[in-house]
């Protein structure tokens, strides 16, 4: 909490905010020290206050062994309130990775995602309170993720199993881990040829339709797709999905694991 | 006459209509685009809602700031690329509407385009599969605009509907099957909140079909079967079988039996019917099925409501020379009668009445027809001379039957390129080509995905100066009144003004503008690659744009056989270009 104190942006400040002239003046000082920062701040967090908290945990390798799927686990469980998470990149050539929203579920999501070259993976959460708490690590990579064609690109039946789901539930101490992976492309259109085709938001609800935890895949997640989340409550759920060409894809309910 | 007093009293509320249109464009949030916007979209100048001009397709404008006095000084506002290393055959008709033009390009692509500047809004890439089976290049002719949706099909036969806006798909539907041979590459058809659409894949033995969705869902409210046999359904429901099974096809013959319903249909508000057309028979090969295989090489009109079709007009019977039937059908009135007209492949001009789809008048629009001496106008059956490959299974060794050269070519005497009809000369302009084919048939079966011919040919040029003929034909006399000869064939489409003036693309790369009245040729620009798309005109702050796609390709290249010599030379592209007049 110390450090969260130091690197928390004053809240006098947030009449500066209101003002219309952007100043850097409201742009924290970035820990990862990233050329991008201020372009990144820009993009995905202008809208509120940001502090930099180390509550908010970027579990990743130091370099990418395989730049088109390097795994990541985000966990910010230990905030309170947690609206939405988004993940990005600040040197991918699209930088955000993820949107998550964390309805009926921890503030934890796995994934794995590809990468062009070295750079800070972060994600900001927003809270209840109506700020943007920061975490990150820089991830050095060979690069080259982003602009490969998919290996369903190469593929001339990749549309016979577009859309398949696998999932499983585990059961955990205070919650249960759904992982599940969905077989899809994900072609960010920057390789030479391929339209950006990719799964824009999936959707897990409970066996009443409602709600349990939303996510909005970007280009950036690796092709085929892996998810695990933290959901709580019980009984089966199910899930469902859309790509950006308007394919839509889901499951029938998934049951509890056996134990 | 007849025909101008029914105009005088449609123009004034079609300036109303034009004027609450210009006003609208600028305001953050423009109206959608409704049913009465496409019913009234050949009298509004200001915008090009949907393919056709207006829905009986008559590509006619009443603008007449261009006209035949100023045309020559017309130049290019503007040019915008479709880019990508694809560049494929570009046949749209490009869609004008509240300050933006929406033109869809080879490779299933669309573009929303700012109609000032041509700057890009949006851009759409279909993902496409490795496998997809578009048997006459991956073009793609146009879009349908309904409510806040552009609604387009793609060559993996889906219809995508996305917000005018934003680019974002709203929803998707599968049409059919593309492993089957299944796609679609022409503009989809609004009637009455519901988007009308058909099938390609005549080549690989698919079953055509005509489908309506509600445009806003996408969900289906009817199909119909084009091939008699097959069940139709509304709401669900079967709604009878298409025509009689076995009436008109023998044997299993009429489960693969074609009759593709690629080119796109019009609307006639008069009738409440749609037009649309279908493609041969499958196989090529006719001695395999004896008989009239129907509803294969017809217009079928169908309600728009149920999907019954209330009358059908067959115009090659048996077809043996792959003569879709596919082209346009456009409703016109001559001597206060309620008519329709028909270029086809097979070579004649039909006049239908098209409240009962009897045949008024057809006569010969190509110089060379082979196939027939004429279609006899007590029966509506086509005289047929003895021009039939031979039967494959007589031969010798039973694997080719007798060469015959027929004209026209399988190609047509004129293809999908949709003709314009202009109520100022009560003239048709009709792109035609000169060509005929030597034809023989060989032994076939059935395999999905495979295509499904039974036949060879070769296409041979008639003439030694041209294949192309821009013709403005007489309905009323029979009479060819003007030609404008190209020595490419033509492939683009046509459209005509109140300015006296009738526009059509050529392989070469022209765009060009005649005199409506005598053919002189009054002016040409070169696009950089040949025009196969089909020319559109609006006004916009008080002044008058023309545009059209750019971008040699289509089925000339790929099945053109001797053709393939006066065009091979012709370099691919893939743009759009607004042309209009330089301010005073």
């Amino acid at each position: 909490m110390m450090s969260r104190g130091l690197r928390c942006f004053g809240f006098g400040l947030l009449l500066v905010m209101a003002m219309p002239v952007a100043g850097d003046a409201r742009i924290p000082a970035d820990p990862l020290d990233s050329a991008q920062w201020e372009t990144m701040y820009r993009l995905f967090l202008s809208d509120h206050p940001v502090v930099f908290d180390d509550e908010v945990k970027v579990l990743i390798a130091h370099t990418a062994e395989n730049s088109l799927e390097v795994p990541v686990m985000v966990d910010a469980s230990a905030l309170a309130g947690v609206k939405r998470v988004i993940v990005f990149a600040d040197f991918n050539p699209i930088a955000k990775i993820l949107e998550f929203e964390p309805l009926q579920a921890q503030a934890r999501i796995g994934f794995r995602f590809k990468v062009e070259q070295a750079t800070p993976v972060r994600a900001a959460v927003l809270t209840e309170e109506g700020r943007w708490h920061v975490g990150g690590n820089w991830l050095d990579a060979a690069g080259g993720g982003c602009t490969l064609p998919s290996v369903a690109s190469a593929d001339p039946v990749w549309t016979s199993r577009l859309g398949e789901i696998h999932a499983r539930l585990w059961p955990r101490k205070d919650h249960r881990r759904l992982k599940f992976s969905v077989l899809h492309p994900m072609d960010t259109g920057l390789a030479a040829g391929i339209p950006a085709f990719f799964i824009e938001s999936l959707e897990v609800r409970d066996s009443q339709g409602e709600p349990i935890a939303t996510i909005r895949p970007f280009e950036p997640i690796s092709e085929n797709p892996f998810f695990s989340v933290d959901i709580l409550g019980r009984g089966p759920v199910s899930l469902s999905g859309r790509d950006n060409n308007g394919n839509r894809f889901g499951t029938a309910l998934v049951s509890p694991a056996a134990h | 006459m007849l025909i101008y007093s029914n105009r005088l009293h449609v123009r004034p509320a079609a300036l109303i209509a034009g004027v609450s249109l210009l006003c609208s464009v600028g305001t953050a949030h423009a109206a959608g685009v409704t049913d009465q916007d496409i019913i009234n979209d050949a009298q509004t100048t200001a915008d090009v809602v949907g393919w056709g001009i207006g829905p009986r397709g008559q590509r006619y404008s009443p603008l007449k700031t261009l006209n035949t006095e100023n045309v020559a000084k017309l130049v290019p506002a503007w040019t915008f690329s479709f880019g990508g290393e694809k560049q494929r055959g570009q046949e749209a008709q490009p869609l004008v509407h509240d300050g933006k033009i929406f033109v869809t390009a080879s490779y299933s692509r669309i573009f929303a385009i700012d109609a000032k500047t041509g700057e890009e809004l949006w851009q759409y890439d279909h993902r496409l599969p490795d496998g997809i089976l578009p048997c006459c290049d991956v073009v793609n002719r146009g879009a349908a605009l309904y409510d806040n949706l552009v609604i387009f099909g793609t060559l993996d036969a889906q219809l995508v509907a996305l917000d005018r806006d934003s680019g974002k798909v709203v929803w998707k539907e599968k049409l059919d099957d593309y492993k089957a041979g299944y796609s679609f590459t022409s503009a989809p058809l609004i009637v009455k909140g519901k988007v009308i659409t058909g099938v390609s894949g005549g080549e690989f033995g698919i079953v055509g079909r005509v489908d309506a969705r509600d445009a806003k869902t996408g969900e289906l409210i009817w199909t119909r079967p084009t091939v008699e046999g097959h069940m139709g359904y509304l709401n669900g429901k079967e709604s009878g079988i298409t025509g009689e099974l076995n009436a008109t096809w023998p044997g299993d013959l009429w489960k693969t039996g074609g009759a593709a319903t690629w080119a796109g249909g019009n609307y006639d508000p008069d009738t409440n019917l749609i037009f649309w057309g279908t493609g041969n028979p499958a196989p090529w090969n006719a001695h395999t099925r004896p008989g009239d295989n129907l509803y294969s090489t017809s217009t079928l009109a169908i309600d728009p409501d149920t999907g019954k079709i209330v009358w059908h007009y067959q115009f090659t019977p048996n077809d043996g020379w792959d003569y879709d039937g596919v082209n346009e059908t456009i409703a016109f009135d001559m001597d206060g009668k309620k008519l329709a007209a028909h270029a086809d492949r097979n070579g004649f001009f039909y006049i239908l009445d098209r409240s009962n789809g009897k045949l008024v008048n057809a006569f010969p629009f190509v110089k060379q027809i082979d196939w027939a001496k004429g279609i006899d106008l007590e029966t509506g059956r086509p005289i047929e001379a003895s021009a039939r490959a031979g039967d494959p299974s007589k031969s010798e060794d039973g694997k080719k039957g007798e060469v015959v050269f027929v004209a026209p070519s399988f190609l047509g005497g004129k293809n999908w390129m949709p003709m314009a009809y202009s109520p100022d000369t009560n003239l048709f302009y009709v792109p035609a080509n000169e060509w005929g084919m030597d034809l023989w048939n060989e032994p076939i079966t059935y395999k999905k995905g495979a295509a499904y011919l039974g036949a060879g040919f070769t296409i041979k040029p008639l003439f030694e100066d041209y294949i192309g003929a821009l013709r403005a034909v007489d309905p009323k006399s029979g009479q060819i009144v003007w030609e404008y000869k190209n020595d490419a064939p033509l492939w683009g489409g046509v459209l005509a003004t109140a300015g006296g003036l009738v526009f059509t693309g050529t392989p070469e790369g022209y765009l060009k503008a005649f005199d409506a009245k005598t053919g002189k040729e009054l002016w040409k620009f070169q696009t950089g690659s040949g025009v196969v798309g089909c020319p559109v005109t609006w006004e916009m702050d008080g002044e008058q744009f023309v545009a059209v796609p750019s971008g040699w390709g289509g089925a000339v290249p790929l099945w053109g056989g001797d053709v393939a010599k006066k065009v091979k030379y012709l370099n691919q592209g893939g743009s759009l270009w607004v042309f209009k007049l330089p301010k005073a």
